[in-house]
């Protein structure tokens, strides 16, 4: 079982960013030189299809920014657009669909330089059409990426043909969130939020493709693989739970005041995040572990949609993502995994510790990043019918 | 002396018209075309179907989130309403040098935005807010009531709370032009308190009380904000629905077709409203002047 416990260092992911607004976060215990760091920074750049010397082109002018607040990584990259002259026209959203949907609602004159996605989206980006290859030539810092994160194998960034999308810059896990205020006996596996000692305990947020990824993997499931007939089985986890939770919050800035508050002791598909939010509100009793069963995680990249117009700069500013010192900046402004090998010994201790890095590919099989389910499909649950299900169990119509 | 403008009225409400016509007769045109065509997605395509509001009535979530809509709409606008109308009385003819003072403190509830006024709700209504810590702290229960939160009744006090406020100076802006030698010569005519309330104060307010009324259902019906913080299972609205389908799913043509069964059902409600002011005539009723 991997643990990512008693993190109340650092910041966070997504609306409890929003929410908290805390982007910055000072962590202690300054840089530690790890052995098992160094090494291999140039491994697996297998998907790269550059055939001459790369180099970043060069950044100046505005980037227009589609995503998460602070995924515009104000301060990591503070120094980095001082010395370029970059300045930033962002435009955050509440949640991934968003994107999309502002993205196919202006079409191409909405001219982003650059927005996000979450690794579960690609399949929907790639039949939306929104994406623009990246030119890897540009990118040359891709070669710090860690191995699993350059190999690819879900064509998550690197499409099968070699068509790069996305850069990988910040992953995590879905874990349980447990307030050992009230809890004592902390739960091992995601069942135990079953018992009745925690109805209406649990917190769940308003996201159905964590919670269908979370639940999928529970009841040994490939989340976007999901029969019709197993479908059943998941949905049925799915309303099991949020019948324990006294509703389903909007976002896990919600999902945590509930716990801060005393209205819920658990959350269902939760985040590490939501540890540094409690801690802000003055607790910090919120532990977040991965139960028996293992997880889901998530990884967000930066890509360039359809009607950039500032394409070098964009591409540049990607490159710096995988700076080892602002890849792990980052990971500490969002209380996240690094995606550079390079980067664990600029984290501190807490953040280093959050993931076990020593066996990340052991860890990611543990708690893997998967695709969202299909657009369409006769055989398995499709996105849609996961949405619908959801908004069923969340008004509690489905029996 | 009064400058006459050339053109006259139609001069005058021209840009209202044009503004009008651009941001909201527009877009609601389009909408009603999406809500007929094919649903792709994150797009509509021909051909035209009825399909879309084949589905909205398909299954039983809509119809569940329907009844929560009308339940929390009509509750929240009748709770409305008749806290506002002696609450605008009282401001009106009884409040004295109170008034100022009691006026600012209705619009200074504006100030207070909307998500803080929900999570207000949250901490008073909470298992370890406000109501159940004072009922412990007296032994009256000891144990938190859970009932209070996350749910229909929930959603409808933070409604109520949100729009009350604009309720009770609608209804006070009605009363304005009552004289209070109105009510003074009813009594001299032998009316009660009730008698001069039913039959001069109530048939003079009753189209601006049913406009608000109007105002606050259509406004809680299709809320998706607060059911979200405060609903739980079995406090969530239509209005969700409608915000899924065009972010969440991307099938606008769905969407487009719920929002306008919703719309309709406004138009409904507003149509029986009407129809009830001119059978009763209180349409005709006016202030003399």
């Amino acid at each position: 079982m991997t643990a990512d416990r008693n993190l109340h260092e650092g910041d966070t992911r997504r609306q409890f960013l929003r929410r908290a607004g805390l982007t910055t976060f000072t962590l202690g215990g300054g840089s530690v030189l790890l052995a098992a760091c160094g090494g291999d920074d140039e491994a697996a750049v297998k998907t790269m299809t550059s055939t001459g010397p790369a180099a970043a082109p060069s950044a100046s002018g505005r980037i227009d920014f589609l995503s998460f607040e602070a995924y515009d990584l104000p301060d990591p990259l503070k120094a980095w657009k001082a010395k370029n002259g970059v300045s930033v026209k962002p435009t955050y959203v509440g949640g991934q669909d968003e994107v999309q949907t502002k993205l196919k609602a202006v079409g191409s004159s909405a001219g982003y330089d650059i927005v996000t996605y979450n690794q579960g989206f690609k399949s929907l980006y790639r039949e939306l059409d929104i994406l623009e290859p990246l030119d890897e030539q540009k990118l040359p810092n891709l070669k710090h990426l860690f191995p699993y994160f350059a190999g690819d194998n879900g064509n998550f960034w690197v499409d099968a043909d070699g068509t790069r999308t996305g850069v990988p810059f910040t992953w995590g896990l879905n874990s349980m969130i447990v307030d050992t205020r009230r809890v004592t006996k902390t739960p091992t596996s995601w069942h135990d939020l079953l018992e009745p000692e925690f109805k209406g305990r649990v917190a769940i947020v308003d996201i159905p493709t964590d919670s269908w990824g979370v639940a999928a993997h529970v009841l040994g499931f490939t989340p976007s693989q999901v029969t019709k007939q197993d479908g059943e089985q998941v949905f049925d986890l799915l309303a099991q739970i949020v019948a324990q939770s006294s509703g389903v919050s909007p976002s896990f800035g919600d999902a945590t005041s509930k716990m801060t508050s005393g209205d819920a002791d658990v959350c269902w598909a939760g985040w590490a995040g939501m540890n540094e939010l409690a801690a802000a509100a003055g607790v910090t009793s919120f532990e977040s572990v991965v139960p028996k069963e293992g997880s889901v995680s998530f990884c967000d990249a930066f890509a360039l949609p359809k009607g950039a117009d500032n394409v070098d700069t964009a591409l540049a500013w990607m490159n710096e993502s995988l700076d080892p010192k602002v890849n792990a900046d980052a990971a500490v402004s969002l209380v996240a995994g690094v995606t550079v090998k390079g980067a664990l010994r600029h984290l501190p201790k807490t953040l280093r510790e959050l993931y076990a890095y020593d066996d990340l590919e052991g860890l990611l099989e543990q708690a893997p990043l998967n695709d969202n389910p299909p657009v369409e499909s006769d055989e398995f649950v499709t996105i849609e019918e996961v949405q619908r299900g959801w908004q069923e169990i969340k008004a509690g119509a489905r029996s | 002396m009064t400058a006459r403008l050339r053109g006259g009225p139609l001069v005058l409400a021209t840009p209202a018209a044009a503004g009008l016509l651009l941001f909201f007769v527009a877009p609601l045109a389009a909408f009603g075309v999406y809500s007929f065509l094919t649903g792709a997605l994150y797009e509509v395509k021909p051909p035209f179907t009825l399909g879309n509001y084949e589905d909205v009535f398909a299954g039983n979530l809509n119809g569940k989130l329907a009844r929560n809509s009308l339940v929390v709409g009509l509750l929240s606008a009748t709770v409305c309403v008749a806290a506002a109308l002696p609450m605008a009385y009282w401001l009106r003819y009884a409040s004295g040098r109170r008034r100022t003072v009691a006026l600012f403190l209705i619009v200074a509830s504006f100030l207070a935005s909307y998500l803080v006024r929900i999570y207000a709700w949250r901490s008073i209504l909470g298992e370890n807010g406000v109501i159940n810590r004072a009922l412990e702290g007296v032994g009256v229960i000891s144990e938190p009531l859970g009932f209070l939160l996350y749910n229909r009744f929930a959603v409808t006090i933070a409604l109520v709370h949100i729009f009350l406020s604009y309720v009770v100076l609608v209804l006070y802006a009605a009363l304005a032009p009552l004289q209070a030698s109105y009510l003074e010569v009813a009594q001299d005519l032998g009316a009660g308190r009730l008698q001069r309330w039913r039959r001069v104060v109530l048939p003079l307010v009753a189209a601006p009380a049913l406009s608000a009324f109007l105002f606050v259902f259509v406004l809680s019906a299709s809320d998706y904000v607060t059911p979200q913080f405060l609903g739980g299972t079995n406090g969530a609205l239509l209005g969700l629905e409608v915000q899924v389908s065009f972010i969440g799913t991307g099938d606008y043509a769905y969407g487009a077709a719920i929002a306008f069964c919703m719309l309709a059902s406004f138009v409904v409600c507003y149509a029986l409203i009407a129809l009830g002011l001119r059978l009763t005539r209180l349409d005709k009723v006016r202030f003399a002047t």
